[in-house]
């Protein structure tokens, strides 16, 4: 008994070991566990308290640094520039109204961005190109054609056959009345920027400002001769064109006319590339050509008057056969999108500028790049030259 | 003796500055106090030692420091990664930046870009709107400083340049070249000569926006062949 006894104590007291031993082995899990907790606790709170005083370190140093910067103290101690600092046209941009010989009877927008090319067909049609593409308008300017193209136009031309001759930089599309492609010239002088065309018999000519001469293809695009390159030989000093602004046109005597307008100058040609006679003068008066460069464009007359358009001071004006100013179409207060943006002195005036044709009724169509529309002008009925 | 001794009820008393670790609590059934924590009981002064005291002191200091040094370096590293500058498309040209520059003579200079310029003998940045003269005579000159130069290339071409120590930055002569030419003429803050003001008096009166912070490793916006993409 005793012994079963002392094993029932035993077992009893194993038992009671045993309790003891896993109570002891919770309450160390329990208590690792609330360890665990408490490190945790500590650990986050340790690290808010880093982080506090690290903030606080560095708004101290942000503080410092402002402190140290450089700040403009003097700055409105000088005095206003005087009238000798500022640039000032503005006499210029305004006209004398006893010299407009004609007045706007329509306006219609080109629709096109940057729109540097119009040419009037045969039966009045008018063809405007762009950053867009080429567009064709009626004679009162009901859009007919939308011609989308990837690459700006430079220029238009039109062939007695109907065929539109587009200019783009570095190629010439040739297409159809309805506007299909015919043809691309593209093996044509490198550099070519052809910001004007005339058709003449089965020649195109072509200024090209990228190379500052006037190229001569044949009816299929090929090149087959250079006029204007400078050659003291012939007393041909070339053409300056500082920038992408030169025209040609077929004049009614037979001669090419074509601007020189880094001279300030509009030049006949004989069709061989003779210099035959030139006429203009650099002058901000609204006899001569304004600024660095200009006349920009023109048209003729089928009498052998012109018709020009300048850039800086935009206006369009008459000059007779020989050169002789004879009145104003436009003066520079009809364009104030464009005299805003030349004042403003930003570059939404530089590469843009006004441009002429003149239609079978006589009219003349001045295209303003910078305002986007195109304007019907027609003679005063007592205008005189 | 042991460093603990008994009270009369037989429960132990511990050493001043000793800590109870938190199993002590759950054996003696006593939980720590509400919310109080190992690293509370540490700094609340029951049981920090000098040494703890000086060691957190210590590691507080440098985390001060060194957050300050972030917060200073940083904010240097910042403003020396930019330079302020024009751009030229947004340039109007107005004459401020000659006159609000913090420098006695304005660090904004006129530049010219070679490889717009037409080369022109009527430059309208260097000569009057109605110059007598083609020439170089003062009373044909636009600039009234004289910075701008021409010299003679060959018939009818001339190079223009800017003499920079006579540049006072107030854009007339890159008027005169936006209005009628190629706007090869344009205004730029030179960095030689510009402090780089934190905000730009410049900046603050441009009435344009011209004025943008660029980075130091492109500081200039040019116009021409150097320009971005050219």
């Amino acid at each position: 008994m005793s012994d079963d006894g002392s094993n029932g104590q035993l077992t009893g007291g194993r038992k009671e070991e045993t309790t003891g031993m896993s109570s002891l082995l919770k309450g160390e899990e329990e208590a690792t566990g609330t360890d665990s907790l408490l490190k945790r606790r500590a650990l986050l709170r340790a690290a808010a308290w880093g982080g506090g005083v690290v903030g606080l370190g560095g708004l101290s140093g942000l503080g410092l640094s402002r402190f140290t910067r450089r700040t403009p103290q003097a700055a409105a101690a000088k005095p206003p520039l005087g009238a000798d600092f500022t640039y000032d046209v503005s006499r210029f941009q305004t006209s004398d109204p006893a010299l407009l010989r004609y007045e706007e009877t329509a306006r219609f927008a080109s629709g096109l961005e940057r729109a540097r090319a119009i040419a009037v067909a045969a039966d009045g049609t008018i063809f405007v190109g762009g950053a867009g593409g080429l567009r064709k308008f009626s004679p009162t300017g009901e859009g007919l054609l939308n011609i989308p193209l990837e690459q700006a136009v430079v220029s238009v031309a039109l062939r007695p056959s109907g065929e539109i001759l587009v200019g783009q930089p570095g190629k010439i599309t040739v297409l159809d009345a309805n506007g299909a492609g015919v043809a691309v010239w593209s093996g044509l002088p490198a550099g070519l920027l052809p910001t004007a065309m005339a058709v003449a018999g089965d020649k195109v000519y072509v200024a090209d400002a990228g190379n500052r001469v006037v190229q001569v293809l044949d009816a299929t695009g090929k090149p087959v001769g250079v006029i204007g390159a400078r050659d003291p030989a012939r007393n041909l000093k070339g053409f300056v064109v500082p920038s992408p602004y030169f025209c040609v046109r077929m004049a009614p005597d037979g001669l090419l006319r074509v601007t020189n307008p880094g001279e300030h100058q509009i030049e006949a040609f004989t069709l061989e590339g003779d210099l035959e006679l030139a006429w203009g003068r650099g002058s901000f008066a609204v006899e001569g050509f304004c600024g660095c460069c200009n006349p920009v464009s023109f048209d003729m007359f089928p009498d052998g008057s012109f018709v020009t358009c300048e850039k800086g001071l935009p206006r369009v004006k008459l000059y007779n056969s020989t050169g002789e100013f004879t009145g104003l179409v436009a003066g520079p207060e009809a364009f104030p999108e464009y005299l805003q943006a030349a004042n403003a002195g930003t570059p939404d005036s530089l590469g843009s500028g006004i441009y002429a044709a003149i239609d079978p009724q006589g009219r003349i169509l001045i295209l303003d790049s910078v305002g986007g529309s195109i304007r019907i002008m027609q003679r005063k009925p007592q205008a005189h030259d | 003796m042991t460093d603990e001794s008994s009270n009369a009820s037989g429960e132990r008393r511990r050493p001043a500055g000793s800590v109870r670790h938190p199993a002590e609590h759950s054996a003696a059934n006593e939980p720590p106090p509400s919310g109080q924590t190992l690293a509370a009981a540490q700094v609340t002064g029951q049981g920090l030692s000098r040494r703890d005291w000086l060691k957190g002191g210590a590691r507080g200091v440098g985390l001060l420091g060194f957050g300050a040094a972030a917060g200073f370096l940083g904010t240097r590293e910042s403003k020396a990664a930019t330079r302020w500058q024009i751009d030229p498309n947004q340039c109007i040209q107005c004459g401020r930046c000659a006159t609000a520059c913090v420098l006695e003579v304005s660090a904004v200079k006129c530049v010219h870009s070679f490889s717009m310029c037409g080369y022109c003998k009527l430059c309208t940045g260097y000569f009057e709107p109605e110059p007598i003269n083609l020439d170089e005579g003062a009373e044909n000159q636009l600039c009234p400083t004289g910075a701008l130069q021409r010299k003679f290339i060959e018939d009818p071409y001339y190079e223009y340049s800017i003499n920079k120590d006579l540049c006072v930055g107030c854009g007339k002569c890159v008027k005169g070249c936006n209005m009628f030419g190629n706007g090869s003429l344009y205004l730029q803050v030179s960095h030689d000569r510009c402090v780089n003001c934190n905000i730009c008096a410049i900046a603050r009166e441009c009435p344009a926006q011209a004025f943008r912070q660029v980075p130091v490793t492109k500081p200039y916006l040019l116009r021409g062949k150097g320009a971005a993409g050219k």
